[in-house]
């Protein structure tokens, strides 16, 4: 099959109002005969589930927590970008395209961006007008600040918890039509299935958690948003429940899986404590603003850093990049704290962890407005370390926070499978090799309010559909295989738990397929994984009751597919000879140790295509073509 | 390095919704103080598992304090001994060593138990239907600027919308009431201009569905204040009341 | 029309009700300490004539009492209606019960409303047998034939035993006082960032300066220092 990434002819800026009036409408009438399946609540598919029962179109949605409002969007610290230019320092559509190709290592496709730039206003006036109470000053009007190293002031933000309004938000919309009954809500359901009938996806099957059961629903179409799946590395900063589970089985029933081995590593997280540690947690990136990172210049140095003199300190980031210094973008922060870390330099009683000092801040400002600024970051810091970060430097450390691979889906955001859309973190569709802070928030919405609103529309017009029924032989099948493998986890009979071996790959991707990566280390993990994956099916140890709440055998599910999709995410890295954005590649560096894109040959999406579980899987390679930006190589220095 | 915790764990195990339930204790040995209190409920389990028992089963999901997933009732408190903390920020240093610690799930009866720690708050879901909104389709919103917010409102608000919806409010509630959760939502929405059209109307609906999900009323004791990890004012409570009470007059 | 009963019965509305008919309730309370105050003095007459007064309201005083009985049962209902809802809100209660500590307001206080409140209806019940429905003892002031009630209160706080249930009757108003009066505020949403300590510990002060003014009556006539007892029963 031939990926068709139907990108409108024209101008950049005019393809999207071109496209739109392209797509064929559904007529008002016709629209409630339409039933749409929208999995996941987060951002992209609160906002994708309201958007479309406001337009009349029938929506069942699903999540696994036990309510839509609790999905992993909640989170979100930092902020949401937009092109509004309110501050007026010279931002603009074309800057925020530009700047998010370019944050992206020239590894996204131009027109999806394009487009994500243009509604990203449309965004913000959405949320204000639902009441999100986005951080205002004195004069009444939204308050702008500076994110991730951007030049502008672009990003909005409620307190350190945007992510949580936006959603609520988004979820005040969905909770409006379900109350009219336009949006039926299944919360505490778990899609372990889709089905596909004559080719078109039709229908999902899930697990309902509560009492075991399994659910099919058929529809006209199935969206999915589901989020990422940093969690293949056990530790990261998403929540216990994220999972890749639903995007996993449309692979396999066909959609295509693209650029997976792209993952962002978020360098200021509060470090691993000990074995027992189920997450890491995020540590604002504005952090970085204020906060100095040091390291001692002695290698095992166990001194207490307010007994190290300034002279033995090492301000690495500062030596290393005059000029962006503690503000490099993430990529280059976190591979810095590993490299000076692996070196022997690291603090704390892991020596896992660089210092982020906020003395001569506190000094510069007075305690009381880094209160003001950080006041909450601060109190979660103490609360889970026990550590006063005004007292002692913060101990931090990078962690797995974001994939910016997913699955492949074309400008429409529809996969390979048709009726089958993808939105959110769960596509691979905007951020390229690399995701800019408060870029995913606003990827989210746009999808949910703005695009797939139309896009679907189109998709509904032109598809002609045959009935289907739960009693259709597709549904049977879809539900039997679902039986099939629950009865094949319960059946074994091991030693190990659910969490230890989601610990070792854990182990074995963050080792192998982490922060750096290299041919050696590619090809160990790809001997290691199927190994652990063969253990996992041999000797895993669950509770056997499947009719009822049973939490280990949900995860169980979630490790079984995580453990196939991290040998596609290693398969993916060892093809990928050359290093841009998260993707670093040893082999591929300039000889100051900056990553050393290769666009000559890997200007493109790979997308993959399931084999079967002992089959190698097919790469199949989207070509960007940049008509509007000039590639360069990125400099921080 | 802080010294381990050995600590007598007396827990609610309950096999489904109708089914009966009791406390059963379990004994601890090296309790990280570094741990959160669900790592120290993973580690219980990891052991319930490898002894063949059932493990108790809890909610979470972020383990940061934000989704509103985690509850327990901790030696009788809501979210545990730390204030303005949900019980996934809880860490074991607030624990001493050989003390007994009592684990119950969220207990209302707008909160049937699921199981175990389990308890279903889809009650809080569809107050938020009957009301918790503004009525806006996508793309049919002003500018943003369009109305200037007097910065003290735009934070009143986003205090009391920091809810978390966790319903620990509920469940310290000596009458189990739903107050707090509910007046967060209202007065968020009261305190903005773009609320105002709907404003009484949507005290009135909340309020009936809080009545009706079979929460009890408010005798202001004021507990849910102090359990709120979000530490959320019954301020907003009085608020909703004059709402109301003014939609009842009008 | 309907509509606003129902909302008047609503969680909010049945609350709001309760404050409305407590505070009423507060401020005869407020005012039968005050005039309690004349039963100091060695001198019969003036409480004699206080109440006397009160009474030649005629139609008026029964209006006025019919008001307050209605709100004693609006307030009465209400109360029940709070205390059974809250029943059926958790029918299965903790095993381990906690205190979150401040700025919870949880107190013994507000958490025997329903103790409290029921402890004064037998009280009230008993007072009103006493002394209102009580023996008819008259007295001549200024050449006007009035009741003796002066008497008939020094007559009954010679009795220990209802002394003694008089003074735990006020203890448990105090206790009722100490939440119901910053609660009644609240209820009707008047909450104020300054004001609602104020209010708090104001509620405290009152519900102390109340309960033993109250209590300190029928102490001081039990023993009675400035023997007036004898006087007054011995009078006629
Ligand atoms: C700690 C943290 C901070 C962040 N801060 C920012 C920030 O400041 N700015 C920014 O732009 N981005 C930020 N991000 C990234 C951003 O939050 C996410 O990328 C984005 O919210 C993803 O939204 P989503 O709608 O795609 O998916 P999610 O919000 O992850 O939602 C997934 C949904 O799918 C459901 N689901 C999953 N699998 C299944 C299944 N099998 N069956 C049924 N339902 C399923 C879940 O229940 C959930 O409802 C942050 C991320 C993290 C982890
Ligand atoms: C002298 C008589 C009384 C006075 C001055 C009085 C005063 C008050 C006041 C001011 C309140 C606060 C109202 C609120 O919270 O909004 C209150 C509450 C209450 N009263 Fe009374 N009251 C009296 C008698 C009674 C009686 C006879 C009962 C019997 C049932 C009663 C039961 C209650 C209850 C249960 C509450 C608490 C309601 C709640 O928990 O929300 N009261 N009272
Ligand atoms: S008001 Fe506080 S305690 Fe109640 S649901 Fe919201 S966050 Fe939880
Ligand atoms: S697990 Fe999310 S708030 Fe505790």
């Amino acid at each position: 099959m031939k990926l068709n990434a139907k990108v409108p002819a024209g101008p950049l800026p005019q393809k999207w109002d071109q496209h739109k009036f392209d797509l064929k409408l559904v007529n008002p009438a016709n629209k409630r005969k339409y039933e749409i399946i929208v999995v996941g609540t987060g951002l992209a598919g609160a906002s994708a589930g309201a958007s479309l029962a406001e337009l009349g179109y029938n929506v069942k949605i699903f999540c696994i927590q036990d309510s839509p409002r609790r999905a992993h969007s909640i989170a979100a610290q930092g902020g949401i970008n937009a092109a509004k230019n309110y501050p007026n320092d010279g931002d603009s559509v074309w800057r925020l395209f530009y700047d998010t190709v370019k944050g992206g290592d020239y590894r996204s496709r131009e027109a999806n961006v394009y487009r994500l730039a243009q509604v990203s206003a449309n965004i913000i006036d959405q949320c204000v007008a639902q009441g999100v109470p986005f951080a205002r000053e004195y004069g009444g009007l939204l308050d702008n600040r500076s994110f991730g190293g951007a030049q502008v002031s672009r990003t909005f933000y409620a307190r350190g918890q945007t992510g949580q309004q936006l959603l609520l938000g988004a979820y005040s919309s969905l909770m409006r039509q379900a109350a009219i009954g336009k949006v039926k809500q299944f919360s505490r359901r778990e899609m372990l299935e889709l089905i596909v009938v004559d080719g078109q996806a039709r229908g999902i099957v899930v697990r309902n958690l509560m009492t075991g059961e399994l659910e099919s629903h058929v529809g006209h179409a199935v969206v999915l948003a589901t989020g990422g799946y940093g969690n293949v590395y056990y530790l990261s900063t998403n929540a216990k429940n994220s999972n890749a589970t639903a995007a996993w089985r449309c692979h396999k029933k066909g959609a295509y899986f693209a650029n997976p081995c792209f993952t962002q590593i978020h360098p200021t997280c509060i470090p691993v404590s000990g074995h027992y540690q189920s997450k890491l947690t995020l540590m604002s990136e504005s952090l970085r603003n204020d906060g100095r990172v040091w390291v001692p210049k002695k290698k095992g140095d166990t001194r207490s850093p307010e007994h190290i003199p300034e002279d033995e300190r090492d301000y690495y980031l500062e030596r290393k990049y005059p000029s962006f210094g503690n503000l490099v973008p993430r990529d280059v922060a976190s591979r810095n704290a590993k490299a000076v870390c692996d070196d022997g330099h690291g603090v704390g009683e892991t020596r896992l962890a660089v210092y982020l000092d906020f003395a001569d801040a506190i000094q510069r400002m007075g305690e009381h407005t880094i209160k003001e600024k950080y006041g909450n970051l601060f109190d979660m810091y103490e609360r889970i370390t026990d550590d006063n970060p005004y007292k002692v430097p913060m101990r931090i450390y990078p962690a797995v926070h974001y994939t910016m691979g997913g699955l492949w889906v074309d400008y429409n955001l529809m996969s390979t499978i048709p009726g089958l859309f993808v939105l959110g973190e769960a596509n691979f569709s905007d951020h390229g090799a690399n995701r800019l802070g408060a870029s995913a928030l606003m990827q989210g919405l746009a999808d949910g309010y703005f695009v797939i609103p139309y896009t679907i529309g189109d998709y509904l017009a032109k598809s002609s559909f045959n009935g289907v029924d739960a009693s259709h032989a597709e549904v049977k099948e879809a539900e039997s295989q679902v039986e099939a493998n629950t009865q094949k986890l319960l059946s074994i009979n091991g030693k190990k738990t659910v969490t230890e071996f989601h610990r070792e790959l854990g182990q074995i991707m963050w080792d192998y397929v982490g922060m750096s990566r290299d041919e050696n280390g590619l090809q160990h993990a790809l001997t290691e994984i199927p190994q652990l994956r063969e253990e996992f099916w041999q000797n895993l140890l669950i509770p056997k009751d499947s009719k009822t709440l049973n939490k280990n055998l949900e995860f169980a599910g979630r490790v079984a597919d995580f453990l196939e999709l991290g040998e596609l995410m290693a398969r993916d890295a060892l093809e990928r000879k050359e290093s841009c954005g998260g993707h670093f590649r040893e082999e591929h560096q300039t000889p100051e140790g900056e990553a050393m894109r290769d666009d000559e040959n890997f200007a493109f999406v790979s997308a993959w295509e399931y084999a079967g579980l002992n089959n190698a899987p097919n790469m199949h390679k989207e070509s960007l073509t940049f008509e509007n930006v000039k590639l360069t190589q990125r400099s921080y220095k | 390095m802080a010294t381990k915790l050995s600590l007598n764990l007396q827990i609610w195990r309950q096999a489904g919704p109708d089914k009966p339930g009791k406390m059963v204790d379990y004994k601890l040995n090296d309790v990280s103080p570094d741990m959160s209190f669900l790592e120290m409920l993973d580690v219980l389990n990891d052991d319930l598992l490898q002894k063949g028992e059932e493990p108790v089963e809890f909610d979470n999901d972020c383990r940061e304090g934000i989704c509103g997933m985690c509850s327990l009732v901790i030696n009788g408190v809501a979210h545990g001994p730390q204030k303005g903390t949900a019980t996934c920020q809880l860490h074991m240093r607030k624990f001493k060593d050989g003390e007994t610690v009592t684990i119950e799930p969220f207990r209302a009866k707008a909160f049937p138990v699921v199981k175990d720690l389990v308890v279903d708050r889809g009650a809080f879901d569809r107050i938020i239907a009957a009301g918790g909104y503004i009525s806006i389709n996508a793309g049919g919103a002003p500018d943003a600027n369009a109305i200037p917010i007097p910065k003290e409102y735009a934070d009143e608000a986003m205090d009391a919308a920091a809810c978390i919806g966790c319903g620990a409010c509920v469940a310290a509630c000596p009458n189990a009431s739903a107050s707090l959760f509910v007046s967060a939502k209202i007065s968020q929405l009261a305190l903005l201009p773009q609320g105002q059209p709907e404003r009484y109307r949507r005290a009135t609906s909340m309020v009936a569905q809080m009545d009706a999900e079979g929460f009890g009323d408010c005798s202001n004791h004021a507990e849910c204040e102090a359990v709120c990890p979000k530490e959320i004012s019954i301020a907003h409570i009085a608020r909703m009341k004059r709402d109301y009470l003014r939609s009842v007059f009008k | 029309m309907a509509e606003e009963k129902a909302k008047l019965w609503s969680s909010v509305g049945k609350k709001a009700l309760m404050a409305v008919t407590g505070l009423l309730l507060v401020t005869f309370v407020i005012e039968h300490l005050l005039g309690n105050l004349l039963l100091f003095t060695t001198d019969p007459d003036p409480f004699n004539k206080y109440a006397y007064t009160l009474m030649s309201l005629g139609k008026l005083l029964i209006a006025v009492e019919l008001v307050f009985l209605a709100f004693f049962i609006l307030h009465m209902y209400s109360g029940l209606t709070v205390y059974l809802s809250k029943r059926k809100a958790r029918p299965d209660s903790y095993r381990k019960s906690g205190n979150a500590g401040n700025p919870s307001k949880k107190t013994l206080s507000s958490t025997t409303m329903i103790i409290s409140g029921l402890v004064l209806l037998v009280f009230v019940a008993i007072h009103l047998k006493t002394f209102k429905f009580g023996p008819h003892y008259t007295t001549f002031v200024d050449g006007v034939e009035m009741r003796d009630l002066y008497k008939l209160v020094y007559q009954t706080f010679a009795q220990p035993l209802y002394v003694f249930w008089y003074v735990l009757s006020m203890v448990i108003l105090g206790l009722h006082l100490r939440h119901g009066v910053w609660s009644a505020f609240q209820s009707l949403g008047l909450h104020h960032h300054r004001f609602t300590p104020a209010i708090y510990t104001f509620a405290l002060i009152f519900a102390v300066v109340w309960a033993l003014g109250f209590i300190a009556m029928p102490i001081w006539i039990f023993f009675d220092p400035l023997n007036v007892r004898q006087d007054v029963l011995n009078l006629m």
